[in-house]
C-alpha cells in the first residue's frame, strides 16, 4: 500500500535536524504545515526546479545537508538534472522523490509511462552514489537515520499516494522572494 | 567593429568581478564557505567556447557545466541563498528555452541573476535586431519584453560592461544580461 505523503514528511521532519529542505508541488502544502517556521524554499512555478535549487543550495552551503522533496512529474521535466546532480557529486544531497504516477497539481493526469518509470536506475545510471527504493513507512523510519548520514548524492524514490492538498487546493503559500530573502538570510546572516 | 574578444580579458574580467562581489558580500555580513571566487553556471555556447576552454584550466573559478539553462537558473538561486557568486554563461537559444525559469526565479524570486548571452550567427555588419537569423533578431526584444536590462558586448573595449551589469543585477535583485555579440578568440 502507498505511503501517505503527509505521513512521510512527518517521519522526515522528525529526523531532518538541521537540514536545508526544499518541496515542490504537493509536498509544498503539508510542508508548511509539519514545518511552517524553518530552513525550507519551496519549487512552485519553475517545472521541475527542485533538485537544481537543492544542487545550488548543497554546492554554496557544503557544511549543511540539503533534502530535496521532489515529484516524479516534475522531475520528468528537468529530468537532465540527474546527470547535472551527479556531475556535481554534492556530497550533502539527498534527493527524495515521491512517485505517485500522475501530476497531482494539474488534475491527477498520469505522467508519461505511468507507474513503470524506474527512477532508481536512471539515478544510478546518471552517476548518483546510491539510490533506493523505500514503499513503506515503518522501512522508511528504520532506514531515515543511515540515509540522511550517507554521502550523496542519494534519490530515495519513495511510492506514495495523492497528498490530501495541492497548491491549487490549499494556495501557493509565502511568495518565493520572501522565501527567498528569509532563507538567505538565515544561511548567510546577512 | 573588432574580429574577436580574447578570451584571457574575458577571463581576468569574470576574476575582477568576482573579487569585488566577495568585498560587497562581506560588507554584507556574508561569511563564504570557499576558497574560489565564483561559480561558472555554463550551458556551452558556441560563441563563447575559447572562454569556456580557458576556465578548465583555471582554479580561481569552479565551472557547472548544466543540461539545461533551466537548471542553471535554479542552481544560480541555490548559489544566491548560500551566499556564493556567480555568473551564467548560455546562448541565445538557451535563453528562450528557459525564459519561463528567469521569469520564475530571477524575476519572482528577485535572484540578482547575470548573464552572459551569446549571440551565435550574429552578423558583425548589421544591427541584432535586423539579423536575418530569428533566434539573433529576438533576443533582444526578448529580454525588452521581460524587463531584463541588457547591453552588447561588441569588441574588448566593452568588457566594463560585465561588472556594471552584474553589479546592476545585484542592485535592482533581478536579472541584467551582456550580450556577447562576436566571438570569444
Amino acid at each position: 500500500m502507498a505511503m501517505k505523503p503527509e505521513d512521510v514528511l512527518g517521519v522526515i521532519a522528525a529526523a531532518r535536524g538541521d537540514a536545508v529542505c526544499v518541496p515542490t508541488m504537493t509536498t509544498a502544502p503539508a510542508w508548511r504545515t509539519i514545518a511552517p517556521d524553518d530552513l525550507s524554499v519551496g519549487c512552485v512555478g519553475f517545472m521541475g526546479g527542485a533538485s537544481s535549487l537543492g544542487l545550488g543550495l548543497a554546492l554554496a552551503r557544503p557544511d549543511r545537508r540539503v533534502l530535496v522533496f521532489d515529484g516524479d512529474g516534475s522531475l520528468l521535466m528537468q529530468l537532465g538534472s540527474l546527470a547535472t546532480v551527479a556531475g556535481a557529486a554534492p556530497r550533502n544531497l539527498v534527493h527524495f522523490l515521491f512517485k505517485n504516477g500522475v501530476y497531482h497539481t494539474s488534475g491527477a493526469q498520469e505522467i508519461p509511462g505511468g507507474g513503470g518509470v524506474d527512477f532508481v536506475l536512471m539515478a544510478k545510471g546518471a552517476g548518483y552514489r546510491a539510490a533506493y527504493t523505500i514503499d513503506d513507512l515503518a522501512e522508511l523510519k528504520r532506514r531515515l537515520p543511515s540515509l540522511l548520514a550517507e554521502e550523496g548524492p542519494i534519490l530515495v524514490e519513495l511510492h506514495t499516494g495523492l497528498a490530501d492538498k495541492t497548491p491549487m487546493t490549499a494556495g501557493m503559500g509565502t511568495p518565493f522572494h520572501q522565501q527567498v530573502e528569509r532563507l538567505r538570510g538565515e544561511l548567510t546572516g546577512a | 567593429m573588432p574580429e574577436s574578444i580574447p578570451a584571457p580579458l574575458i577571463i581576468d574580467t569574470l576574476k575582477d568581478t568576482f573579487r569585488e562581489a566577495r568585498v560587497a558580500l562581506a560588507a554584507e555580513g556574508v561569511r563564504t564557505r570557499h576558497d574560489h571566487l565564483g561559480w561558472i553556471l555554463s550551458v556551452p555556447d558556441t560563441h563563447q567556447k575559447t572562454v569556456l576552454a580557458a576556465l578548465d584550466k583555471e582554479r580561481a573559478l569552479r565551472v557547472l557545466t548544466c543540461s539545461t539553462e533551466d537548471e542553471a537558473n535554479a542552481v544560480a538561486a541555490g548559489l544566491w541563498m548560500g551566499g556564493e557568486p556567480f555568473v551564467l554563461m548560455i546562448q541565445h537559444a538557451g535563453l528562450y528555452a528557459s525564459i519561463n525559469t528567469l521569469r520564475g526565479v530571477a524575476m519572482d524570486g528577485r535572484v540578482p541573476i547575470f548573464y552572459m548571452i551569446g549571440l551565435l550567427s550574429r552578423e558583425k555588419d548589421k544591427d541584432p535586431r535586423e539579423s536575418r537569423h530569428s533566434m539573433v533578431r529576438y533576443c533582444e526584444p526578448l529580454l525588452d519584453l521581460f524587463g531584463v536590462p541588457h547591453a552588447r558586448l561588441e569588441g574588448p573595449d566593452d568588457v566594463h560592461l560585465v561588472p556594471e551589469y552584474y553589479r546592476l543585477a545585484q542592485k535592482r535583485r533581478g536579472p541584467a544580461a551582456v550580450l556577447v555579440g562576436l566571438e570569444t578568440s
